[in-house]
């Protein structure tokens, strides 16, 4: 073992995550299907995935927050190298908030509309600090000056109602921050927002971030805005990672076609129509046995072990990771044994 | 104001059955609510009153008559005792006893209304499971049953009604947890770290309370009804002690002698259910006011 194997671990690891639930007919459904990633300190990673790939799902599984029927059925999800799996109630309370604050995707239904924006930060902060309501109200204040929030003192005594969107969202990062948490995950912050408000707002988080040199987990379908934000990429589909690697690499050679298909599917030139990749995602519980791609993937046209076999996710010669059969292909051959990090 | 109740008019272009303008509606429940207030008033008036005694016996003015004896001004009943007194004597229990029942009520159907709503899973199949047993338990059968082996009391009445009749505060508080469950600004406390009885006590009670203090009101007419007819059965309060029903009980035998010893006790009843009525005719009628005007 050379010295750089026996390195720190990482802030948060993800090991075979399997979270299934009960489908209507008694059978086991697989929602999130074998997901690994790691995450570091101070790190910015985007995962990036269509509704129902699974990535909110990941991240609730993270926090031990699964709705009711769902459940961590395989897998071990290391915090700062603990396994959290399975923790009692009152032991994930202490992780969520003080250790991982999570950034909601609704502004708009993110705070209490019965109670003063400042209280509910207070609150926020008085869930793991034991501080007299006075210091955590100063706290606020500056919090709320971190998130760009002008004349604090005043806004802090107004009710969610009277701040716009974009202020509300501040509102919520101040919240997640509230506790200089080691890593923020960020459910589509910026989606329900306008787009002139959007970039506003990714500011300002990617300042509040870097003050905390926290870990951001930047949930989105926004390849773009994942790109601008994240050094590092997962492309999630049907509750699979299909690749993962580093955001240059991704969006220079994709090595899998599902990626290709969202990077042809932006709307880059003038006068051209965007490219849409055919069919839909597969419901979790028809997933195909091999390669859930596989129907829809120009690639697999009249290859059976698209259809038999289910793609491992590996690494390919160029650094990313990539979960198909025909990655060779795309420019991507296997990486070389032994030349993994 | 004027346009809503030109709206009124212009919304129910055809109707089958007049229906009252949202200001003859709050006009009426603010009468109703006037009448409760004066009776209530006038309840304690009657305690201060220096001629107030509700049991001591004068057989020499039995059977009095209203506006005949000034030390009686409603009358006496068989045996001379002063109907006033004991009007409002038995006023004073029975609308404490429909507050304790009402406030039982509250508590246990807030509760359990929070709980399978926010908790929903297991939770909910328990409570819905006794929510059904207790509306398939007949109220009645049990207090005689309960009266038959404890003896009937105003502690059992308050428990057996208090027990029995809670499952409309809990229908509305699941419903109201429920749909507020799965709102983010809930969520988000969680994703913080508060505990689910953190919650529940600052992010859901507040959106629930004002809808249970609704129902509360709405109940109390019938509460005091089903009060009163539990009286009149013997299985409430024992006599001597007054209570409207009980009133209505003794008065029926002299029905012919006597009949204002039943008209006062019931007018009181009447009263008191129709002033609770129409005063929660408001909040009703506000909730179910048909969409008239898209804003």
């Amino acid at each position: 073992m050379s010295a750089e194997m026996i390195r720190k671990a990482p802030l948060l690891e993800v090991n075979g995550l399997v979270v299934t639930t009960t489908g209507p007919d008694g059978e086991t459904v697989r929602l999130i299907d074998d997901v690994s990633f790691t995450v570091d300190d101070g790190e910015v990673v985007g995962i990036v995935g269509e509704s129902g790939s699974g990535k909110s799902l990941t991240m609730l599984a993270v926090m031990g927050l699964l709705p009711y029927g769902l459940e961590v059925a395989a897998g071990s999800i290391l915090w700062r190298g603990k396994d959290i799996v399975g923790l009692r109630e009152q032991q994930l309370r202490e992780i969520r908030g003080r250790d991982i604050g999570m950034i909601f995707q609704d502004p708009m239904t993110a705070l209490n509309p019965l109670r003063r924006i400042g209280s509910q930060l207070a609150e926020a902060i008085r869930l793991h600090q034991r501080v007299p309501r006075r210091v955590a109200r100063a706290r606020v204040h500056d919090l709320l000056d971190t998130v760009g929030v002008k004349d604090a003192a005043k806004r802090a005594r107004a009710y969610p109602h009277e701040w716009s969107g974009g202020m509300r969202q501040r509102a919520v990062i101040a919240m997640a921050m509230a506790n200089d948490p080691a890593l923020l995950i960020a459910d589509e912050p910026t989606t329900a927002l306008d787009v002139t408000v959007q970039a506003q707002v990714m500011r300002t988080l990617e300042k509040a971030r870097a003050e905390l040199s926290s870990a951001l987990i930047l949930i989105t379908h926004d390849l773009g805005l994942a790109a601008q934000n994240a050094s590092r990429m997962l492309i999630m589909y049907s509750g699979r990672i299909v690749e993962s690697g580093s955001t240059r690499d991704i969006f220079l050679s994709p090595t899998h076609p599902y990626t290709q298909g969202l990077l042809k599917s932006r709307l880059a030139e003038r006068d051209e129509r965007a490219y849409a990749i055919p069919g839909n995602p597969p419901s979790p519980r028809l997933r195909p046995s091999g390669c859930a791609f596989a129907p829809r993937c120009e690639l697999s046209r009249g290859r059976s072990v698209c259809v038999d076999a289910r793609p491992r996710l590996e690494l390919r010669a160029n650094g990313s990771c990539s979960a198909c059969h025909f990655a060779q292909e795309l420019g991507a051959p296997v990486a070389p044994v032994g030349s993994e990090a | 104001m004027t346009d809503t109740v030109a709206m009124a008019q212009v919304g129910t272009a055809a109707p089958r059955r007049r229906r009252l303008s949202a200001r003859q509606g709050r006009w009426l429940s603010t009468c109703g609510g006037l009448i409760v207030v004066l009776v209530i008033l006038a309840i304690i008036a009657v305690h201060l009153w220096p001629g107030f005694d509700a049991f001591t016996q004068d057989l020499a003015h039995a059977r009095l008559g209203p506006f005949v004896d000034p030390k009686h001004p409603l009358g006496t009943d068989v045996v001379g005792r002063d109907l006033l007194s004991r009007v409002a004597a038995g006023g004073q229990t029975t609308l404490l006893i429909t507050a304790a029942i009402v406030l039982v009520n509250f508590v246990v159907g807030t509760v359990l209304g929070l709980l399978a709503g926010f908790f929903g899973g297991w939770a909910d199949n328990v409570i819905a499971l006794v929510t059904d047993v207790s509306l398939a338990l007949p109220a009645v059968l049990l207090l005689i049953a309960l009266s038959a082996i404890f003896g009937p009391s105003a502690l059992l009445m308050i428990l057996v009604l208090g027990f029995t009749h809670w499952m409309s505060f809990a229908r509305l508080a699941r419903a109201t947890a429920l749909s507020l469950r799965s709102r983010d600004f809930v969520m988000a406390p969680r994703m913080l770290g508060a505990s689910s009885a953190r919650i529940i006590r600052t992010h859901i009670l507040p959106h629930v309370l004002p809808q249970m203090f609704i129902v509360a009101v709405t109940s109390i007419g019938s509460v005091i009804l089903l009060q009163a007819g539990l009286d009149y059965l013997g299985l409430g309060i024992q006599p001597p002690d007054p209570t409207w029903g009980g009133l209505v009980l003794e008065g029926q035998k002299y029905m012919r002698l006597s009949p204002w010893q039943v008209i006062l006790p019931g007018l009181a009843i009447f009263l008191v259910v129709g002033g609770t009525t129409f005063f929660s005719q408001r909040f009703t009628a506000e909730s179910t006011q048909p969409l008239r005007k898209v804003r």
